[in-house]
C-alpha cells in the first residue's frame, strides 16, 4: 500500500512543469465547480488569484539550500522555521505544480494557520480543550482547496499514464535489487516491448530483471487506485488523520494526546471519518516551543528516494544529494566526480539537474556500479517516457575504480560530491582513519587547483577534522553543514582545492621531473 | 563509456605518472545513443579536453574525420560543434579494453563500464 502511495508523490515529481500546468489548468475549473461551495464572485479568477503559504520539510542543515532553489525557480522568498528542517514560502496557485517539481523538498504541505506565539494554558486538559475548540475556527476553506486542486492533479497524472501505457504489451517489472536492498518495491511479472530496448544494454538475465523501472511501478499503481473506493467521481466520506509532531521542553501534553484531541474535533466539525492507514486528507499539528503551525499534508509519502530503484544498503536521500551538489554551485561544463557513488544517488541527481555539467560515478564495489548503471539506465526510460523524446544519453557515466588511485588525469576534476564510509554501516571507524588521509590526498591530486572543490558527507568527524588538519596546503574548508541521516549527527564539508598545484611525493626528489613540468602547464 | 569519459581516465599503474595518458582505445561493441545537443555545452567543453587524445580516440573508432586543432571561430561553427557533440557524448563504448601506454596493462571495458582495479603489486603506494 504504502509503495503504491509513494509512487503517486513520484509521478506528481516526474512531472515536467510544461504538462503539468496544462494539466493542472484543466483540472482547476472543473474541480472547483464540484466540491468548493460557490461564493458570489467568480470562482474561476478567485481561485488563480488565490496566493497559499507553503510548508516544505528539507533535510536538516539544507534550509538555506532549499530556500536558494525556491527563490530560483518560484521566485518566491521563504521563512526558515526555528523548528529544523521545515521552510515556508508564499505561492500563487497556479504554481502548485512547480512546487512539486522541487529537488531539495521531502515532502510539502499547505499551511492552514500559523500562530507564531501560541498561549499554552497551564494544565493539560486546558490545553487539550483549546486544541478542540480551535478546530472550527480554523481557516480551512483556502487550503482545502489546494489540497483537493493537488489532490485531482495527482490523480489526472496517474490515470493519464495508464491510458497511454494501455497499448503496451503488459506491465513491466519492477525493480528488487539483491537481498542487501531495503524493504522497498514488489515483483510485477510481465515484460514491455520498451522495455527490450533498454535492456538490449545488459545480456545478463539476471540483470535484466533487475532493471527496474519507476514506469513500471506506475502501472502497479494505476491499477490499484482504479480499484480503490477513492474514485473522483464519487462523491462519499472522506477519511483523514491527523499527525501531530511535538517538540519542546515546556509542555504539559502529548503529541498523541493533541492528535487525538484536536483529531476528535476535526471529525465533529466536518464529519469526516478517522482512518490512520487510508487516508484522504493528513492534517498535521507541528508544536515547536510556542509555534503552531497547522497545516494539510499534499504530499503522501517523502519523495526523497525518487531517483533510486535500486537500493543499496545506506542509499543517500535524493533530496540530501541536490543539496550537496548545489552547495558547491556548479557551472556549466563542471567536470562533477562522485569517487564512492554507492548506487549513484548523487550522479544520477547531478544528471537530472545539472545536464549541462559531465558526471562521472565511480566505485570499487561491483555490486554498487551495476546498481549505478541500473539506475542510470532507468532514469533514461523515465526520462524517454516522460518526454517521448529520442534523446536516450545524459551526461553521466560509471567506472570501477579504487578511491586510492584514481585513474584520472591530475587536476582534470572541477568538483568532487560524495557520501564518505561512515564507519557504522558500512566500513569501520578503525579503517576511516588509514582511507580518509589517502583519499583526502588522492582527491586533492585529481581537483581543479584554484577553482575545484569538494562537498563530502561524513559522521566521522573527528577522522575526518584530523585527517583535513594536515591538508592545509591543497584544501580550505570554507564551510560545514550539521545534517542528521537517520538519526546519525553527520555533516558536510565544503572545501576549495588551493590554487597549488599538486606534486607528487616522488617529484620533491625531482626524480619525474617530466611530471613537474606538465602540471605548471595546467 | 563516453568519449569524454576517456578523455580523463589514466593509468595509475605504479611508477607510470602521466605516462598513463592516454589510454589506448580499442573496442569490440560501440552503441550511438542520442543525446541533446547544447552546442554552448559543446563550445566551452572543447578547451578542457586533451585534443589529441580525442583525435587518436575518435579515429581507432573510426568516427568522421576531426582536425588536429580546433579551428579559429570553432564557438560559432555548427557543423563543427555538432561533430565534436557526436564523438564526445553520443558514441558509448559497451565491449573493449583500455590500454596502459606506459606498461601494457589491460582494462577491459564491460557493458559500458571500464574497471579500472589495480592489484596490490601494481598500485602506487
Amino acid at each position: 500500500m504504502l509503495d503504491r502511495v509513494r509512487h503517486l508523490g513520484n509521478i506528481a515529481i516526474m512531472s515536467g512543469i510544461q504538462e503539468a500546468t496544462n494539466q493542472f489548468l484543466d483540472v482547476t475549473l472543473h474541480d472547483n465547480q464540484r466540491s468548493v461551495p460557490r461564493a458570489e464572485s467568480d470562482i474561476r479568477s478567485e481561485s488563480e488569484h488565490l496566493h497559499v503559504t507553503i510548508g516544505a520539510t528539507v533535510p536538516t542543515g539544507f534550509e538555506q539550500t532549499a530556500a536558494d532553489e525556491v527563490r530560483e525557480k518560484l521566485g518566491s522568498w521563504c521563512k526558515i522555521s526555528k523548528d529544523r528542517g521545515k521552510i515556508y514560502f508564499d505561492i500563487a496557485l497556479e504554481s502548485l505544480p512547480q512546487v512539486h517539481c522541487l529537488r531539495s523538498v521531502d515532502n510539502l504541505f499547505v499551511v492552514v494557520q500559523e500562530f507564531k506565539d501560541y498561549q499554552f494554558r497551564n494544565t493539560k486538559e486546558e490545553v487539550l480543550k483549546d486544541f478542540e475548540d480551535l478546530a472550527a475556527k480554523l481557516p480551512w476553506s483556502d487550503p482545502l482547496k489546494v489540497w483537493t486542486l493537488n489532490t485531482s492533479f495527482k490523480k489526472k497524472k496517474t490515470k493519464r499514464k495508464k491510458i497511454s501505457q494501455n497499448s503496451s504489451k503488459g506491465k513491466l517489472e519492477s525493480g528488487q535489487g539483491d537481498k542487501f536492498d531495503e524493504k522497498d518495491g514488489h515483483e510485477e511479472p510481465g515484460r514491455n516491448a520498451l522495455d527490450s530496448h533498454i535492456l538490449d544494454y545488459y545480456e545478463n538475465p539476471a540483470i535484466r530483471e533487475e532493471v527496474s523501472t519507476l514506469v513500471g511501478d506506475d502501472l502497479a499503481s494505476c491499477s490499484e487506485i482504479d480499484g480503490s473506493p477513492r474514485e473522483e467521481t464519487e462523491p462519499q466520506v472522506r477519511k483523514f488523520r491527523v499527525t501531530c509532531n511535538r517538540a519542546g521542553e515546556k509542555h504539559c501534553f502529548t503529541s498523541n494526546e493533541a492528535a487525538r484531541d484536536f483529531g476528535g474535533a476535526v471529525q465533529d466539525h466536518f464529519k469526516w471519518k478517522a482512518d490512520m492507514t487510508n487516508f484522504d486528507v493528513e492534517v498535521l499539528l507541528n508544536i515547536h516551543d510556542n509555534e503552531v503551525i497547522v497545516g494539510i499534508a499534499l504530499t503522501e509519502e517523502s519523495l526523497h528516494r525518487r531517483n533510486i530503484t535500486h537500493f543499496g544498503p545506506t542509499t543517500l536521500r535524493s533530496t540530501l544529494a541536490y543539496g550537496m551538489l548545489r552547495l558547491c554551485a556548479p557551472q556549466p561544463t563542471d567536470i562533477i566526480v562522485d569517487p564512492m557513488c554507492g548506487t549513484g544517488a548523487i550522479p544520477i541527481e547531478g544528471a537530472t539537474e545539472w545536464c549541462n555539467c559531465y558526471h562521472l560515478a565511480g566505485d570499487n564495489n561491483p555490486l554498487a556500479v551495476k546498481r549505478t548503471a541500473n539506475n542510470i539506465a532507468s532514469l533514461l526510460t523515465k526520462s524517454q517516457i516522460k518526454e517521448g523524446k529520442t534523446s536516450w544519453g545524459l551526461p553521466i557515466d560509471a567506472v570501477q575504480w579504487d578511491i586510492c588511485n584514481l585513474p584520472l588525469r591530475t587536476g582534470s576534476v572541477d568538483i568532487i560530491v560524495t557520501d564518505m564510509p561512515f564507519g557504522k554501516r558500512m566500513g569501520s571507524k578503525k579503517r576511516n582513519w588509514n582511507l580518509y588521509p589517502a583519499c583526502l590526498q588522492e582527491m586533492s591530486r585529481v581537483c581543479r587547483p584554484g577553482t575545484g572543490r569538494a562537498v563530502l558527507l561524513t559522521q566521522d568527524k573527528k577522522c575526518f577534522t584530523k585527517a583535513l588538519s594536515r591538508m592545509g596546503h591543497v584544501w580550505r574548508k570554507v564551510h560545514t553543514v550539521w545534517v542528521n541521516i537517520g538519526g546519525l549527527h553527520a555533516a558536510v564539508y565544503l572545501l576549495r582545492r588551493t590554487p597549488q598545484a599538486f606534486v607528487h611525493p616522488s617529484e620533491q626528489d625531482g626524480k619525474e621531473l617530466g611530471n613537474a613540468k606538465n602540471e605548471d602547464d595546467q | 563509456m563516453k568519449l569524454l569519459t576517456h578523455n580523463l581516465l589514466s593509468s595509475h599503474v605504479r611508477g607510470v605518472g602521466t605516462r598513463g595518458f592516454p589510454l589506448r582505445l580499442q573496442a569490440t561493441e560501440v552503441r550511438v545513443n542520442p543525446v541533446e545537443f547544447n552546442p554552448e555545452f559543446v563550445a566551452r567543453m572543447i578547451p578542457k579536453v586533451e585534443w589529441a587524445a580525442l583525435v587518436e580516440a575518435a579515429n581507432t573508432l573510426h568516427l568522421a574525420e576531426i582536425p588536429t586543432e580546433p579551428a579559429e571561430g570553432y564557438e560559432h561553427d555548427e557543423a563543427f560543434l555538432r561533430k565534436m557533440h557526436h564523438v564526445l557524448l553520443e558514441v558509448d563504448v559497451l565491449e573493449g579494453t583500455l590500454q596502459c601506454p606506459e606498461s601494457g596493462r589491460l582494462f577491459p571495458i564491460t557493458r559500458g563500464i571500464p574497471n579500472m582495479l589495480l592489484n596490490e603489486e601494481e598500485t602506487e603506494t
